[in-house]
């Protein structure tokens, strides 16, 4: 089991690295269409224009292929890591930051990469990638003693109920990573003509399809939530912070959707909701910081 | 009457009619919803920031917020007026809309306009125009069944030489917002039928062998066979269990076991592990012999205030007017005895106390030190310590709220995955024969807010191309569906 244990964390090792290297080529990728946007504009002062098709030049194009290729290998080692951990502990890696972070880190690529497999389109990598790979660091800065595999209290110990409604919120939280990157880059595009970004409905596409995918997933998040608590605690709401908070973000994204579909908001509104809704998204995921409550197992001092 | 203009009407109205209409349009208001839902949002955020540190750092960055954050930290927000307000105002919100919207979506499902106008067409953010060279009733067939490859329902009207076409997708998934804000008002009322039908017992204790009765008009009472804990070699507790037997009247009802996390659920009412502890079985008989008490007395809820690392009992017995206090050794790891009881490891402190208005609180009660085994007279009583045992502490509840609660989250999920994965998706349009014998046809979606509507449009007009060989004039098509058609 030790040795498990220790699998898990090179494997961890290997997917911050394949990340880094992710990241830094969606970024080449990225700052590479900008420069030839700007290199197609000096030549538009001419009397031919070159063909559009310019833009997939060899190099970003490349950076792009390899950014693609290391995320996967990324979500590989992360997925292993992930996995070698649950064997190792004989349940669901969520019972401490280190453990739940693992997750979400695997959660996030996986989203990631659907989507960029789903909408063909490598933009919103530099974005998401660094919010996974924050969240890379975040767990190099644990404390080792979090590395080990500890038992769990018997207050969490109900593991189909708990894996579920992790692993959910875990989805879920990933998914509004997605919309936020798309919210951001909304927000770029919407302002300039742009030809290295995807087109702005596009981007407010993604972001919609993004929460309609959390939204419910964060609402099964809070179902399965108070049904454990209602197990654990024998009562099914108690207004604990980390239950508030969760509901307040699903709040955010409720209001995203009523003024969508209600009120026909689109573009730079939407964007402005999915961006409080994120901001919403970590203060729930960090809320153990700040908050005492029956949630503060994360094991932060 | 009937020729009254709306205004003439409106001046018509009495006032309670205008304030009833004016209250009516305000719960159906979306932007009303909207505001509503944001405002409880703010509230809801400004709760959960009580429970930390984040308005004590305002007022730290901010001194003149002070007087504001401490009020906040005093606000107890989800218990509040104004929160209760802010809820039942959804609710009503919800329900009013509701009922207001129902006729209209069922009229939408099942009685849809077929024929649309040039204007709409025209107008649209999105069309899409076919010109071929065969009938016009073969053109429209030929959409017809690329709308139906498509998973559409068709239907056509022929007026003059006009052939109006209307397709949708997923007409009943408009349903689906029905149950889902239902289930908000429905999560509330199992809130509240809980809160005012249910109970809750938060010491619940049981000695091993006794019997306790539940109380509440339940009828119930509840004996621990036994009660198991395991530990890990860390010394971290791995698992508590209790094993119960429920009776109803007397009679045995159900059996099983609770552990943390794992309640054991009769009915309404649930029993939750949630602690444990020692117990001292005592007998007690009185003057003429007879057996007063014979159960166990729990000790470590509480403590004496002379040994106040010891864990300490109490039982009164008011059918003969007194109370047994206990006090047994403290844990070997506590501190050093402070108190004035010494006690060696396996004994107990009894001290008998007489209950009532009469009791003479001027004399100190008569106390004995026992050792299991020990029998012992004490101001009338006959106490004989017979062994420790262990009591668990349990939690019960009854939630009557819970099915609706349950029917709630169904609801809730459910609804939602249908309104969300499965929108209702409209196209319109007209064939028309020209006076050639070929025809030509434009078609636009109701898409307006429903981007993958658009694109859904637009993958039935690439369909039609294909089919028909021919290109379509189109009017907003996304660029890489574009690229699509080109290739
Ligand atoms: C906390 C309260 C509420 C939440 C979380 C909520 C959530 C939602 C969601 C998720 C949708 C689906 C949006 C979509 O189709 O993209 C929706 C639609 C809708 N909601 Fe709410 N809602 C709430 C309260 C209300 C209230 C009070 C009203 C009534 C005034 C209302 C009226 C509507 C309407 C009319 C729709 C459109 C349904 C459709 O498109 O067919 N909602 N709501």
């Amino acid at each position: 089991m030790e040795g498990l244990v220790k699998l898990s964390f090179y494997s961890f090792t290997a997917a911050s690295i394949a990340l880094g290297a992710a990241l830094v080529c969606y970024v080449v990728y990225a700052a590479g269409r900008i420069r030839l946007r700007q290199a197609s504009l000096a030549t538009s002062t001419g009397t031919t224009m070159t063909t559009t098709t310019a833009e997939f030049a060899p190099g970003p194009a490349a950076a792009g292929r390899f950014g693609t290729l290391l995320a996967w290998f990324a979500l590989v080692f992360q997925g292993l890591a992930v996995l070698l951990r649950t064997i190792a502990a004989g349940r669901g890696p969520y019972s401490n930051m280190y453990e739940f972070s693992l997750a979400f880190i695997f959660a996030v690529l996986l989203v990631y990469l659907v989507f960029e497999r789903l909408y063909e389109i490598k933009q919103l990598g530099p974005i998401v990638l660094a919010v996974a790979f924050g969240m890379s660091l975040y767990v190099w800065s644990l404390p080792t003693r979090m590395r080990e595999v500890e038992g769990l209290n018997p207050a969490l110990q109900n593991q189909p109920l708990m894996t579920v409604h992790v692993s959910t919120a875990i989805l879920a939280y990933a998914t509004f990573a997605v919309a936020f990157a798309a919210a951001v880059l909304y927000l770029i595009a919407s302002r300039r003509q742009t030809r290295w970004l995807p087109s702005p409905d596009m981007l407010d596409d993604i972001g919609y399809r993004a929460v309609t995918i959390g939204f419910p997933m964060l609402a099964l998040v809070l179902i399965l939530g108070s049904i454990w608590a209602h197990q654990a605690w024998g009562s099914y709401w108690s207004w604990d912070p980390k239950e508030t908070s969760a509901l307040f973000t699903w709040l955010i994204y409720g209001i995203y959707l009523h003024t969508r579909s209600l009120r026909g908001w689109r573009g730079t509104r939407s964007a402005v909701i999915l961006l409080i809704g994120f901001a919403a998204v970590i203060f729930t995921y960090y809320g153990n910081y700040f908050f005492g409550g029956m949630h503060a197992y994360g094991g932060v001092d | 009457m009937a020729e009254l203009t709306a205004r003439q009407r409106a001046a018509q109205r009495s006032p309670l009619e205008w304030v009833v209409d004016r209250v009516w349009r305000f719960f159906c208001s979306v932007r009303a919803a909207i505001y509503e839902i944001a405002i409880l949002a703010v509230m809801v955020l400004a709760g959960t920031l009580r429970g930390s540190s984040v308005p004590e750092k305002i007022a730290e960055w901010f001194p003149f917020t002070r007087s504001i954050v401490d009020r906040w930290y005093d606000w107890d927000v989800f218990h509040s007026l104004p929160f209760t307000f802010m809820l039942a105002l959804l609710s009503v919100a919800i329900a009013i809309c509701t009922i207001n919207r129902a006729p209209a979506i069922w009229r939408t499902i099942r009685f849809p306009t077929v024929t649309t106008t040039r204007g709409f067409l025209n107008g649209a953010e999105h069309s899409a125009e076919i010109t071929h060279s065969v009938p016009a009733s073969e053109l429209s067939g030929a959409i017809q069944a690329a709308l139906r490859q498509r998973r559409y329902r068709v239907l056509t009207a022929t007026q003059g030489d006009e052939i109006h076409i209307y397709a949708d997708q997923n007409r009943y998934a408009k349903l689906g917002t029905f149950p889902f804000h239902l289930a908000l008002i429905l999560i509330l009322i199992g809130g509240i039928v809980g809160a005012r039908y249910g109970f809750r017992e938060n010491e619940f204790v049981i000695p091993e062998g006794a019997t306790r009765e539940v109380g509440h008009g339940t009828g119930l009472s509840v004996k621990l066979e036994r009660f198991v804990d395991s530990w890990r070699e860390d010394g971290t507790p791995q698992d508590y269990r209790s094993d119960l037997v429920i009776y109803e009247n007397g009679k045995e009802v159900k059996r099983g076991t609770t552990r943390v996390n794992h309640p054991l659920t009769h009915g309404s009412l649930t029993f939750y592990q949630t602690s444990f502890g020692q117990a001292i079985a005592l007998r007690i008989k009185d003057a003429e012999g007879r057996v007063v008490f014979d159960d166990a007395i729990p000790v470590g809820l509480y403590t004496s205030r002379t040994n106040p690392d010891a864990p300490a009992g109490l039982q009164q017995l008011p059918h003969v007017g007194k109370q047994i206090n206990l006090i047994t050794p403290a844990p070997t790891s506590a501190l050093p005895e402070a108190g004035t009881i010494d006690l060696q490891s396996g004994e107990i402190f009894v001290q008998v106390r007489s209950l009532g208005p009469n009791a003479d609180s001027s004399q100190m009660p008569p106390t004995a030190i026992l050792r299991q085994g020990d029998i012992v007279e004490l101001d009338g009583l006959q106490i004989e310590f017979i062994r420790e045992k262990r009591f668990t502490l349990l939690q019960v509840a009854s939630n009557p709220g819970m099915p609706i609660f349950w029917t709630a989250a169904i609801m809730m999920v459910g609804g939602l995955a249908i309104t969300l994965y499965f929108p209702h998706r409209r196209i319109r349009g007209i064939v028309t024969a020209l006076p050639d014998g070929t025809s030509s046809v434009k078609l636009a979606p109701l898409a307006k807010r429903d981007w993958s509507g658009q694109r859904n449009f637009f993958r039935v007009v690439g369909d039609l191309e294909a089919k028909l060989g021919v290109r379509a004039f189109v009017r907003g098509r996304p660029e890489h569906l574009e690229q699509a058609a080109r290739a």
